[in-house]
């Protein structure tokens, strides 16, 4: 029992380390609070339902054009509106950012096929138990699990040995001498932010067996912020292994505590990681 | 003056257009989100601070009043508790911008908010869980206010009382050391200006005004529910302010005005869409949506700001 809930909290953390992944990477790049990161998931979940079930596609190919086109909007809008963001006080960008979440949610909440039906989209293993001597998992976490090892490996081959990664990693830490050492500032706030939009568009796919896919799973996106919080606000693994604290902790939250303390241990700890470790649980003890 | 005549004729033609009664009740309701919106307006547009949780003290506003009024207690005592509740709900949630600033102080307040909206849907003693609160009718000096046109004078005078006191607050000693510190926190500490103390104290006064605007709210509703006083309320505040126009008070009555009017706007226009756009239910969402994106990339000063930068003087 306690092995189950807790390979349940390590697949849920997976996907708020996602957001928050996603979430800080944009943070980092581009000072930009975004709250739209939930309603970002919840379009790329909606967008492998509709190349899946609509067009027909496999479901690899389906949720490989999902992150595709979720990596190509996020650029689009990065160019089209966020960039007037810029340079403006951090509430005016947030502002922004919830404002366009709110279209997005408007907009597929207008979509009666949407948001009349309840949605799941299948995934390999859904529903299966694959068994370790005593102890039964479920299959879906364990894929949930898997994926987001296999994406984090691939970010940080990116970052490490891509001369865009390493632009972007340049740009973060100084722009101004990133500008200088020729790398293209807002070229980088573009990959940002399709980045960001990719990378919330894979924890919406991982989260769609988990929960059904409607207009309002976007939701989850809230527990990103503590996840972020943890992490430092300006680290990409503490982001993740924020998450991944968040959802172990929650999970153990609710198998012991009463029913409801389970939802507010997030909030509780994003609190608390504020007032008593302002730089995350993971910084180093090194004056920064 | 421009502003006022303005006001004026989009008001007659409200009444013209929706009938006497219900354009009253309407407006009350303006004049309610608009003494939320003057309180936010504080901690934004002159303390220059963030509140991502200002929904939560309209909360604690409204269920402090619904419970006293449903507990029989007169308003002349039930409401200045609210209110008293309210700021120290507010004191609290600025405590921990004595240690942070920027936005992990606004992530702070976030915090504080889920935990208060949590709290309230877990609170069933109070709350009443789904079946609600019912509250009954505000009693005045032995009257009842239970028409529209009594929530309105009622809204109304509570408006201008508290329009009068931000402006008194804003002219004064007071405001230039808020936006002292809005506009440079380590000079305006240099020439001894306490800005722990005065973030406080803007939260202090804006979450007053907030727990006022709840515990009206709270009579012209009379029903209260957690849910509606959510994060989206919070953020509904935030836009409220925004487009009203940040930098200036009257654009918080401006924000709630747009804020108030624009569902009926669209339910209007739902009526000559073709029915398939017309049942949909995302329209509002939309709606808010593109309105405050294109606020903020049109007019950054609000309605109220003008198009120069409209930060600079309240008024």
């Amino acid at each position: 029992m306690f092995a189950q809930v807790l390979t349940s909290g390590i697949a849920t953390g997976c996907v708020y380390g996602l957001v928050a992944l996603s979430f800080v990477l944009i943070y980092k790049a581009t000072e930009t609070v975004s709250f739209m990161q939930g309603e970002l998931l919840m379009l790329g979940a909606f967008a492998a339902l509709y190349v899946h079930e609509g067009l027909g596609w496999p479901l690899i190919a389906a949720a490989g054009a999902a992150v595709a086109g979720m990596f190509v909007f996020g650029a689009l809008l990065e160019r089209g509106v966020l960039r007037r963001a810029i340079g403006q006080p951090h509430l005016t960008a947030l502002l922004l950012t919830f404002g366009l979440g709110m279209m997005l949610r408007g907009a597929v909440t207008m979509v009666p096929a949407a948001s009349h039906e309840m949605h799941r989209l299948p995934l390999p293993f859904a529903g299966a138990h694959i068994g370790f001597g005593t102890v039964v998992v479920a299959g879906e976490h364990l894929v949930v699990i898997a994926a987001t090892a296999l994406l984090c490996l691939g970010l940080s081959l990116f970052f490490r040995l891509s001369r865009a990664g390493l632009a972007l990693r340049a740009c973060s830490e100084n722009p101004r001498i990133a500008a200088l050492m020729g790398v293209s500032v807002s070229g980088m706030h573009t990959l940002a932010w399709a980045l960001g939009a990719a990378l919330a568009a894979c924890a919406g796919l991982l989260l769609a067996p988990m929960t059904f896919v409607f207009p309002g799973m976007g939701l989850i996106a809230l527990k990103a912020f503590p996840a972020a919080v943890l992490g430092g606000m300006s680290s990409l693994p503490g982001a993740l292994a924020g998450g991944l604290f968040l959802g172990v902790v929650e999970a153990i939250a609710g198998l012991y505590l009463p029913e409801g303390v389970k939802d507010a241990t997030g909030y509780a700890l994003l609190l608390l990681a504020l007032l008593v470790f302002p730089r995350g649980l993971f910084a180093s003890r090194r004056a920064p | 003056m421009k502003g006022s005549l303005l006001a004026l004729v989009i008001g007659a033609a409200a009444i013209a257009v929706l009938g006497t009664s219900y354009a009253l009740s309407q407006f009350a309701f303006v004049a309610t989100w608009a003494i939320a919106g003057l309180g936010l307006s504080l901690i934004l547009g002159q303390a220059g601070q963030i509140s991502l949780g200002h929904g939560a003290f309209l909360g604690i506003g409204a269920y402090v009043e619904g419970a006293l009024a449903v507990a029989g207690w007169p308003a002349w005592a039930s409401f200045p508790l609210a209110v008293l509740v309210a700021a120290a709900a507010g004191w609290v949630a600025a405590l921990p911008g004595r240690r942070l600033g920027g936005m992990a102080f606004a992530m702070s307040t976030l915090a504080i908010a889920l935990l208060v909206e949590e709290a309230l849907v877990r609170w069933e003693g109070l709350t009443r869980g789904a079946a609600g609160l019912a509250i009954p009718p505000l009693q005045l000096f032995g009257q009842t206010v239970s028409g529209p046109l009594g929530q309105f004078v009622v809204s109304a005078l509570l408006l201008l009382v508290a329009y009068g006191c931000c402006r008194r607050w804003v002219g004064s000693r007071l405001g230039r050391a808020w936006r002292a510190v809005r506009d440079d926190e380590v000079a305006a500490a240099a020439v001894g200006i306490d800005c722990g103390a005065l973030r406080s104290l803007a939260f202090v006064l804006g979450a007053g005004m907030a727990g006022l605007a709840g515990a009206l709210y709270a009579h012209w509703l009379a029903y209260l529910s957690p849910e509606q006083f959510g994060l989206q309320l919070s953020f509904e505040l935030l836009m409220l302010v925004f487009i009203g126009g940040v930098g200036r008070l009257s654009g918080a009555i401006w924000g709630a005005a747009v804020f108030v009017a624009l569902p009926q706007l669209i339910a209007l226009a739902t009526d000559l869409l073709p029915a398939r756009w017309a049942a949909a239910s995302g329209t509002e969402t939309m709606a808010f949506g593109v309105l405050i994106v294109l606020i903020i990339l049109l007019r950054p000063g609000g309605i109220a700001g003008g198009r120069r930068q409209g930060r600079r003087e309240a008024g």
